[in-house]
């Protein structure tokens, strides 16, 4: 007789309501387009279209809306009592609400876009919806084989969906490469889980982290293995060179997707992993994440300089923010990994936003993504120019911004921690940045506008997701202190929110 | 040393030697596949005399069915030739690629030594077999072993997706 394991199955519910709406994401293209009143209507696939935008972005809700639950009442819930492989902790839940709003923007974002694309919406936001159930897996994972499983099922649809635009060639190309490079990297960090496995016995971040030795050449080689994988997901230098073709070659939607929840869920995966299994203070990884660090912020803000196509100069910026987030791991106190987490709160909603300005812009199927596209923007549509030079802005870490405190809390964590050389790197590193920051703004309101057509609508979606990114950017900038309370977000808040979840961290 | 033992090395060069000439084998890429094959039996032998019956099985049906089949397959309908390839360049890197894999390799073999076992590990009664294996998917291991089926089915939608010959 076997006896049935003691299962907690609250620990799932974010989980499970991600998944389930794949299901139904999928289940409902079908029945959509075959029911009666769908099949005689006009523009039927616009429809069916935004149904399925709203109705993913409602699964997204009530898992966020669960996670923010299960964050105030500060519970710490474990699936399994007898192998707890994943625990839904303040931790885990802080990664979930940020993942999944940026997902419900991303939803919004989507419908219209894809519509100028003519692609097919049902399956996008079903393999949309997987990859967040994916990321869900890997933030609350304890255990390297579901931080293995959850990388798995976030990348897998997230190659799919680079390549959905099938008649371009770019996208297609972005898939493929993104695949490979992708599958090598899993490789890597599978070989790396491995070797810990076979040098500690373990695959729980406890585990190993009771038998790990420091001398044993096999555990440092799985745990430089292991960092190496990581790396390639985060887009770190010298991992980086995949990042922008495909940033660059996959439909913008999914790009701004890949930019932000990736960035978020494996740099959340990471910090879990390298604080759970490990101690820190081991110094060869101390070391090799100092010089990733430094190599990332300078290869990325300098080549982002000569990029003359915007998704790739966002897709370096999106390069060198990982170098910046690199800071927080290398300092490794409570502070800045705090610090972190508020910084990738502010990056979400900045990238985001800057990626929105671009899907909003795009006419006809046709992306507007060279520099030239954004000339004489200012007098076409000045309102969607302002919101441009904010997140601009924001992303160079100008004071008045979200980016601004995030930088200054991260770098003020690092300095705390002694990591003074990193810090002068990043702030002059910055310095660079604020150039290829402003050129957008330089071209938006100095150069006149070509004759080229312009789309002059905004969809409500993309107002929404433009609005919320707005707000979000310029509160984290404007209100440091409690203020008057009335809002719901504030930046002392958010910072108590990390603090608050880096305090699961062992 | 006992006759689990020396089967033990038996397999175990065997496995390590294919898996060489799987790699070093530049020319024809059949017979590196044919190699893994030897590799992926050779494995399975290991695991039976670990007595984990079920899991050799499965080696044995898996990877040296239908993992091989597939890479066979897939090699055959691309049948690239030497030609096909652009020439070498990067010799810089490549160059940079022997020293590190050399360097690895000398720390490796330092290792060895100290990892070759001269008698044979005791077991728990059950280890690999399907009793335990089965066990052991449906109460330690339940959350992974569910959630890979929503894995396997963004594979399948995204296959679908990417291979449809109708663009629509």
């Amino acid at each position: 007789m076997i006896e049935a394991p003691n299962l907690r199955l609250e620990a799932l519910a974010p989980f499970a309501f991600v998944a389930i709406g794949s299901l139904v994401v999928l289940m409902g293209e079908v029945l959509l387009s075959r029911s009666e009143s769908m099949r005689n209507a006009p523009s039927v696939d616009v429809r069916i279209g935004t149904i399925l935008s709203f109705l993913s972005a409602g699964f997204l809700l009530l898992a966020v809306v669960v996670a923010a639950q299960a964050y105030m009442s500060n519970t710490a819930w474990s699936f399994n009592v007898d192998n707890p492989m994943m625990r839904l902790d303040r931790y885990a839940n802080f990664a979930i609400g940020v993942i999944g709003t940026a997902a419900i923007l991303v939803c919004a974002l989507s419908a219209d876009y894809l519509n100028g694309l003519r692609i097919h919406h049902g399956e996008y936001y079903a393999l949309l919806l997987i990859a967040v159930a994916g990321m869900i897996l890997m933030v609350s994972a304890v255990d390297m084989l579901l931080v293995f499983l959850g990388l798995e099922m976030m990348s897998i649809p997230i190659y799919v969906l680079a390549g959905f635009d099938r008649r371009k060639l770019r996208s297609n190309e972005s898939a493929l490469k993104y695949f490979i490079i992708g599958a090598f990297a899993s490789g890597i960090l599978l070989y790396g889980m491995a070797l810990l496995y076979g040098a500690t016995g373990a695959t729980s971040f406890d585990g190993i982290r009771a038998g790990f030795d420091p001398d044993n050449a096999l555990a440092i080689v799985g745990l430089g293995l292991l960092v190496v994988g990581f790396a390639f997901k985060i887009a770190s230098v010298p991992f980086h060179q995949w990042t922008p073709d495909v940033y660059e070659g996959a439909p913008t939607s999914v790009t701004a997707f890949m930019a932000v929840t990736v960035k978020v869920a494996a740099f959340m995966a990471l910090v879990r992993v390298l604080t759970g299994a490990f101690e820190t203070t081991i110094e060869p990884l101390q070391d090799i994440l100092w010089v990733m660090a430094a190599a990332t912020m300078i290869v990325g803000n300098v080549m982002a300089v000569i990029q003359e196509n915007v998704k790739r100069m966002l897709a370096y910026s999106s390069i060198a923010h990982a170098g910046y987030l690199l800071i927080g791991l290398v300092a490794g106190t409570g502070e800045a990994h705090a610090a972190v987490l508020f910084y990738l709160f502010v990056y979400v909603f900045m990238t985001l936003g800057a990626f929105a300005v671009i899907i909003v812009l795009a006419h006809r199927g046709k992306d507007a993504e060279r520099f030239d596209d954004f000339a004489g923007l200012a007098t076409q549509r000045p309102a969607l120019a302002a919101l441009m030079v904010l997140f601009m802005l924001s992303l160079a870490g100008i004071p008045g911004t979200g980016g601004f405190i995030g930088k200054w809390s991260l770098f003020g964590a690092a300095v705390k921690a002694g990591q003074v050389p990193l810090v002068i790197v990043a702030v002059l590193t910055s310095l660079v940045s604020v150039f290829y920051y402003l050129r957008l703004p330089v071209v938006m309101y100095m150069r006149d506008p070509s004759d080229e057509p312009r789309r002059m609508t905004t969809s409500s979606g993309e107002g929404f997701a433009l609005l919320v990114c707005a707000a979000v950017v310029l509160i984290l900038g404007f209100f440091p202190s409690e203020g008057p309370g009335v809002l719901l977000l504030d930046n002392l808040r958010v910072l108590h929110w990390a603090r608050d979840s880096v305090a699961f961290l062992p | 040393m006992s006759a689990e033992l020396s089967l033990f090395y038996f397999f175990a060069a065997l496995a390590v030697g294919s898996a060489l000439s799987m790699v070093l084998n530049l020319r024809n890429t059949v017979a590196s596949a044919m190699s893994l094959v030897i590799t992926m039996v050779s494995l399975a032998a290991v695991y039976v005399l670990m007595e984990a019956h079920l899991v050799a099985v499965l080696q044995i049906m898996v990877y040296g069915g239908a993992i091989v089949v597939l890479f066979v397959f897939v090699v055959m309908l691309l049948n690239l030739r030497q030609d096909d390839f652009p020439p070498g360049r990067q010799r810089g890197a490549k160059a940079l690629g022997v020293v590190l894999v050399v360097f690895a390799v000398i720390k490796l073999l330092a290792l060895l030594p100290a990892a070759l076992p001269d008698t044979v590990a005791a077991l728990p009664e059950g280890f690999g077999g399907y009793r335990d294996v089965g066990t052991a998917l449906f109460t330690r291991f339940i959350l992974p072993f569910e959630a890979t089926s929503l894995l396997l089915l963004s594979a399948l939608v995204g296959a679908v997706v990417l291979a449809k010959r109708r663009l629509d």
